[in-house]
């Protein structure tokens, strides 16, 4: 099991948590208003997944994480800053010429192991990763966080018909359930019925949490050795911004530097 | 003692390679058939990963992520068509180390119709960059370029074709098969060099060497950007005139790589042309009815200026 570099059992290192959600939801609404604007939404919504798992398995170099669902890249440009695994402020360049803060993860930069955007890869990347350390026969996982709008994709199920099906049971596939995706909702274009079901058909320990409640999350990312693990995370598309906050059409938005700052101040 | 084919040479080459090599992993989709010999001797590295074919080659890059090396085997069509996606990103973007070993390469695939035929891959994956490929001809060019492979940091695509047995044209004990192997002599008052690449091919333009010893005849086991960039002033000194001999399209094929790199030469293609193969038959019928073949080929080589009775 790979080391749980930070613990929330206790407040001090809770409010550390908090704060940094804080501070990496600040800089995803600065990116936000840059020129190129950003995937706000879905950053917004994954943005306590990604705190929780770097928490828990950033010092572990035999655990991989990858953010399969990738235009939420502004989201993981700011965890990665928080966590100080990037030096360079994402919001000060993010989308501009010659910046590396592409609008999807870019390998190019420290603590990004595969390019992922175009939805799927990244699932199968990270099940590659935990099958390498299961045979390596070391402790790491193989943590791919998704989204519900990916799971539209056939290569997601590929995977997981090939994790049961080959034993990875160091794989935990957590997915940000935010109801949107990027023409409107999951309920209109493609719905997901029975998706706790469909994972455990599949050979999955199920788990189901609060996708921004910190507890709730790094007490899930423990698989329990006999089943890949799958997390299905509800979370609410433009989580902290009050007037985004579950709306659809927020999935992509530029903004002044006017509303950033009315929407920073107003963060919850 | 009778050659194995390619696809019979891959599976053995890989599994001897693998005794030394521990970071081997071999990979299947489903159509590496029953009694595969890496699996019967190392049954802890191998997976037949099932009919997921672009699961399978992201698979392999977090594997490969991990330290591993894996050896990728489906059909030419499923690696380069339908999981060219992850192979852009992995192979490509990423320089992952893996390679990929496609059979039913071209139209080898014979009486099983155009979804098991691939006469595009060698145009998308040299599209993507970054990759080697390589198209032996024969047992001992397989076995050496899977070795190569092995040794190798780099992303590869070997394509191979189905169950025909040829003998590799012969090489130096210790050269590579990156190096251009020339049939024979090189004759530099030959009117015309033909360029070859695979199997079926390789074959063809041998014979016609073997007729007509007046025209040069190049062999190119690799066909990337980089290893033609590596043949382009060994191929000008053998002749201003190139036929290259490819089963594939025209398109995106090494004859259209060659013009580019050779603005100085004239460079024709014998290739499959643009028609979707509709009937069964062998490997040859299929190749014969795409105008693919001896009769078709010495008629170009006419054409061209080629032939011993119009030098």
């Amino acid at each position: 099991m790979g080391t749980l570099a930070q613990s929330p059992s206790n407040s001090a290192g809770l409010e550390e948590l908090l704060a940094k959600a804080q501070a990496a939801r600040s800089s995803i609404i600065d990116m936000a208003a840059r020129e190129t604007g950003c995937h706000i939404g879905g950053s917004l919504s994954v943005i306590d997944l990604l705190i929780g798992a770097y928490a828990k398995f950033h010092q572990d170099a035999d655990t991989a994480i990858v953010l399969s669902k990738g235009h939420s890249a502004a989201a993981l440009y700011a965890v990665l800053y928080q966590y100080g695994i990037l030096s360079d402020d994402p919001a000060a360049s993010y989308g501009g010429a010659e910046s590396l803060f592409t609008g999807h993860p870019n390998p190019k930069l420290p603590g990004i192991p595969f390019a992922t955007g175009s939805l799927g890869h990244g699932v199968a990347y990270a099940a590659g990763w935990a099958l390498g350390q299961k045979l390596r026969r070391t402790s790491g996982i193989g943590i791919a966080i998704g989204g519900d709008g990916e799971l539209q994709e056939g290569l997601c199920w590929e995977t997981a018909q090939l994790v049961q099906a080959k034993g990875i049971t160091n794989f935990i596939y957590v997915v940000d359930c935010n109801g949107g995706q990027n023409d409107g909702l999951l309920a209109d274009i493609s719905p997901l019925p029975n998706l706790r079901e469909r994972f455990v058909a599949f050979g999955f320990q199920v788990k189901e949490i609060d996708g921004h409640d910190l507890e709730q999350i790094i007490a899930a990312l423990e698989p329990d050795g006999e089943k890949p693990l799958a997390i299905l995370a509800h979370t609410v598309k433009g989580k902290g911004v009050a007037a985004i906050e579950g709306n659809p059409h927020a999935h992509y938005a530029k903004i002044s530097e006017k509303i950033a700052l009315k929407w920073k101040r107003g963060l919850q | 003692m009778s050659s194995l084919a390619a696809r019979e040479a891959y599976k053995d080459e890989l599994t001897k390679l693998a005794a030394d090599h521990t970071n081997i992993i071999c990979l299947e989709a489903d159509l590496g058939g029953k009694e595969h010999p890496f699996q019967q001797s190392y049954p802890d590295r191998f997976f037949n990963l099932g009919i997921a074919e672009l699961a399978s080659v992201d698979i392999a890059a977090g594997l490969s992520k991990a330290g591993f090396v894996p050896f990728f085997s489906t059909f030419a069509s499923f690696a380069a068509l339908r999981a060219a996606e992850s192979v852009k990103l992995a192979l490509g973007y990423m320089g992952e180390n893996i390679k990929i070993v496609a059979a039913y390469g071209g139209v080898s695939g014979g009486w099983f119709g155009t979804t098991h035929h691939c006469l595009e891959d060698i145009a998308v994956i040299q599209s993507f960059q970054n990759i080697r490929i390589a198209c032996p001809h024969g047992e001992a060019e397989t076995r050496r370029v899977v070795q190569e492979a092995a040794a190798s940091s780099e992303p590869y695509y070997i394509r191979l074709a189905r169950n025909d047995k040829f003998d590799s044209l012969a090489r130096d004990e210790q050269g590579s098969c990156r190096e251009l192997l020339f049939e024979g002599t090189v004759r530099s008052d030959a009117p015309l060099c033909l360029v070859s690449i695979g199997e079926q091919a390789t074959e063809l333009c041998s014979r016609i060497y073997q007729e007509n010893a007046l025209v040069n005849h190049a062999h190119l086991c690799y066909v990337d950007r980089d290893s033609l960039k590596r043949y382009k002033a060994e191929l000008q000194a053998a002749a201003e005139t190139f036929l290259v001999v490819e089963e594939h399209r025209a398109a995106g094929g090494t004859a259209s790589s060659l013009s580019l790199l050779l603005p100085e030469s004239r460079v024709y293609s014998h290739d499959c042309g643009e028609e979707w193969p509709i009937y069964g038959g062998s490997h040859a019928d299929v190749l014969h009815y795409l105008g693919f073949g001896y009769e078709a080929l010495t008629r170009q080589i006419a054409e061209l200026g080629g032939n011993s009775d119009d030098i």
